[in-house]
């Protein structure tokens, strides 16, 4: 190799190469030169939401041109660690969908605007104040919720008619339920419906039936081993009797529609929010139903209304105005409504929760149908779970995989359930 | 990920590095030492120092800045209690406590990569070795079929491959309709605690072309003449493999044991890919570097996961020390003779 002439001319070479790195690690400024203000929006969900979203982002351009709003999704669980390593880097998104279990992490890290400071411009008085609080931590709005949610039981309705069983109707018992599964799996000769042990969300609801909560007041877990034991036994029971999935099909499931045993028809009823139940629908198309899920014994209902996703603004955005304009076009306006439909749940604004509800059709009028039927009979939502809950979750389903796979009893499943959730929720 | 397995990455490049990149410390700064002296007019030494560096300084920022820096960060982080939302707060050793004491999972999953280098370096050394002995003696489409065992070691380590052998070894899935097809029902393995390990050890197995393109090498490196005596004496195939080409082999075999047990000590992809990033079904393909993703972000315990890290980095060079050591009565350099 010939030696460099010049040093000069091989410092211009480094120089160049630097350059070239450093016009790498540029960009991100978010106002671009043709005075237009870029703002970064994203969410999690499938791609039908996707779509949704993406129309009502499109309209919200037209008519505000001088906004340019970048979208991103991906699946919760991605989406999650995502966005904790841009809180980590201060590199949040301006708009971020958060979830109930999200909120009270962001918000007591500073991560979230507090929305008090657009109040101009972000209109929250069609909103109704009980779900209004279910943004707001320590006082403060961090968060508007996007819709209203509720659990469900999402199910084949020619199967479950050709069994012979009556659909499942408001107050139905959790032995109503296990009479249903079993006259379901002696007509169809394997199991009915998806084991719901290893959610977190489907024991909770059979939690509330009995008058228990997931956390107390003060943030600490408010049930005991032998609650968790319980319930993890009465679910082994049905296993045992093949009424519900067993251990190899349950352990797929990963958050998305399509990998859960009736997604992918091995089951023909399965637990899941209302909304995202119309995931479903590619498979079973207009035999799809839902239904209320099972109460407690006494009647006691176990699920309850849950915001079901909220949006707020990053506390580092630098167009704070523009992004809550946009929150306002899409909670507010007919426009918005109209696109978005119940995806996100029903909608938050009295007024377009009412239009909506009147006006959709297929699916998203079983949501409506749902919810209007329950109206009224539901308790109180949960105060939102403390932080350190955010990986349980993923800890339940894996403890549950213990059992179902007969590795653990469901006592000493639910005993290493209890000890990491009290380490993790520490003050 | 950039903190937590930097430390880890760092430990495979630390072991092949050094000598790389003393020799080009070499050649940049005292490297030619003679000529440089000997004709006049070129600038003196020390300016030619600074040259080097110049030259080195994409590098060396690189270096400094994407793996030492980080490595500092986490070493840092792993004496903390750190959630990504809070600034980190020092808890001393902890973290390192905590790990061999009061969590099972961590010991569990160390069982499980222990388990898992243990059946996928042997069966693909093995495989390799087999492979290239087979190649060597072919006469015709030696090239093409060295290409063609080569490919997978370019694939494998990739996303999309470990989702393809996850459909392959689901339920309904090539192996289980083979399988099914010949009596035997187990369904999908990589829902079966006792059969996931083996799905994801197959999948490193199936990448033997880099060792394998080794091994070639070597084998044409051992002289014919050898061969030729030893069937002279009479001895067999399986004699003259045993006798010639094991010994002659054995720095290269070595080589490839070291550079493949440290790979797999670090395996994260199909374990990932196949388990859906929970190490399932029941812990079973819960190595240590998904159980320490987890651990820093499902879990958000970064500093716990910093720590981990640095336990991984620590243990793969006892290993390969213990390597080296063992090295000493079984691998044999041909110039050893000359000694």
């Amino acid at each position: 190799m010939p030696a460099p002439r010049t040093r000069s001319s091989c410092a211009a070479a480094v120089a160049l190469a630097l350059c070239a790195t450093l016009a790498g690690c540029g960009g991100g400024a978010s106002a671009s030169d043709d005075g237009k203000v870029t703002l970064r929006f994203t969410w999690w969900g499938n791609t039908d939401r996707a779509t949704r979203t993406n129309k009502a982002v499109e309209a919200f351009e037209q008519a505000n041109p001088d906004i340019d709003i970048q979208t991103s999704y991906s699946t919760y669980d991605s989406y999650k660690q995502k966005l904790a390593t841009q809180a980590a880097g201060s590199d949040v998104p301006d708009l971020i969908q958060l979830d109930y279990r999200q909120i009270s992490q962001y918000a007591g890290s500073n991560v979230m605007l507090d929305l008090a400071e657009q109040r101009k411009t972000l209109r929250t008085g069609e909103m109704d104040p009980r779900l209004l609080r279910t943004g707001q931590v320590g006082g403060a709005q961090y968060a508007l919720p996007m819709g209203v949610g509720t659990q469900a039981v999402a199910y084949d309705k020619t199967a479950w008619r050709k069994a012979g069983v009556k659909p499942p109707q408001p107050g139905w018992s959790w032995q109503d339920w296990v009479k249903a599964l079993r006259k379901v799996k002696q007509d169809r000769g394997s199991y009915a419906m998806t084991d719901p042990g290893a959610a977190e969300d489907q024991f909770e609801i059979w939690l509330r039936g009995q008058g228990k909560q997931l956390y107390g007041k003060d943030g600490q877990v408010a049930f005991s081993a032998a609650d968790l034991a319980r319930w993890w036994t009465f679910t082994s029971k049905l296993r045992k009797e093949g009424l519900v999935s067993p251990a190899t099909d349950t352990t797929q499931m990963s958050g998305s529609v399509e990998d859960t045993p009736m997604g992918r028809k091995k089951s023909i009823a399965e637990f899941n929010w209302d909304a995202p139940s119309a995931g479903y629908e590619a498979m079973y198309g207009d035999r799809l139903a839902i239904a209320p899920t099972p109460s407690g014994e006494d009647g006691t209902p176990g699920q309850y209304y849950k915001p079901s996703m909220l949006l707020g603004i990053s506390a580092n955005s630098e167009h704070p105005r523009e992004a809550a304009q946009f929150i306002d076009f899409f909670l507010n306006s007919d426009k918005a409504a109209d696109i978005l439909g119940v995806d996100r749940g029903t909608p938050v604004n009295g007024k377009q929760r009412s239009r909506v509800l009147s006006e959709v059709t297929g699916f998203q009028k079983q949501v409506a149908e749902l919810q209007e039927s329950m109206r009224g009979k539901l308790k109180d939502p949960p105060a939102a779970p403390p932080r350190g809950d955010n990986g349980l979750q993923s800890t339940f389903q894996r403890d549950y995989d213990q059992v179902s796979f007969e590795k653990l009893s469901p006592r000493e499943a639910a005993e290493d359930f209890l000890t990491e959730a009290r380490a993790e929720l520490r003050p | 990920m950039t903190n937590a397995s930097t430390a880890s990455t760092a430990s495979a490049t630390a072991t092949t590095l050094p000598e790389r990149s003393r020799t080009a410390a070499d050649r940049a700064g005292t490297g030619t030492p003679g000529t440089g002296e000997r004709r006049t007019g070129r600038p003196p030494q020390r300016e030619r120092q600074g040259a080097a560096w110049v030259f080195l300084s994409p590098w060396v920022l690189g270096a400094s800045v994407l793996t030492l820096l980080p490595m500092a960060v986490s070493l840092y982080l792993s004496f903390t209690d750190y959630n990504l939302f809070d600034p980190p707060s020092w808890i001393g050793l902890r973290n390192y406590v905590q790990m061999f004491t009061e969590d099972p999972r961590m010991l569990r999953s160390v069982g499980n990569t222990l388990l898992y280098v243990v059946i996928a370096v042997p069966l693909q050394l093995a495989l390799a070795l087999g492979t290239a002995v087979a190649l060597k003696s072919m006469k015709r489409g030696r090239n093409f079929y060295r290409s063609a065992f080569y490919a997978p070691s370019l694939l494998g380590a990739s996303m999309s491959v470990a989702l393809v052998w996850r459909a392959i070894f689901n339920d309904g899935g090539t192996v289980d309709n083979l399988l099914s097809g010949v009596g035997v029902h187990i369904g999908g393995w990589v829902n079966h605690p006792g059969w996931a390990l083996l799905a994801v050890a197959l999948l490193t197995v199936w990448q033997f072309g880099a060792p394998m393109v080794i091994f070639l090498a070597g084998l044409q490196q051992i002289p014919r003449d050898m061969y030729e005596a030893a069937s002279v004496d009479g001895a067999g195939r399986w004699r003259k493999f045993i006798s010639i080409t094991l010994p002659m082999l054995s720095p290269v075999l070595f080589f490839n044991l070291v550079l493949q047990t440290i790979q797999s000590f670090q395996v994260f992809t199909p374990a990932f890919a196949v388990s859906s990033g929970r190490g399932g079904p029941a812990d079973s393909t819960l190595f240590y570097t998904l159980y320490l993703y987890e651990r820093g972000f499902t879990a958000s315990h970064m500093g716990y996961a910093s720590a981990m890290a640095w336990v991984l980095l620590v243990a793969i060079a006892l290993v390969t020390a213990v390597l080296f050591r063992t090295s000493r009565s079984w691998v044999f350099y041909a110039n050893e003779g000359d000694r």
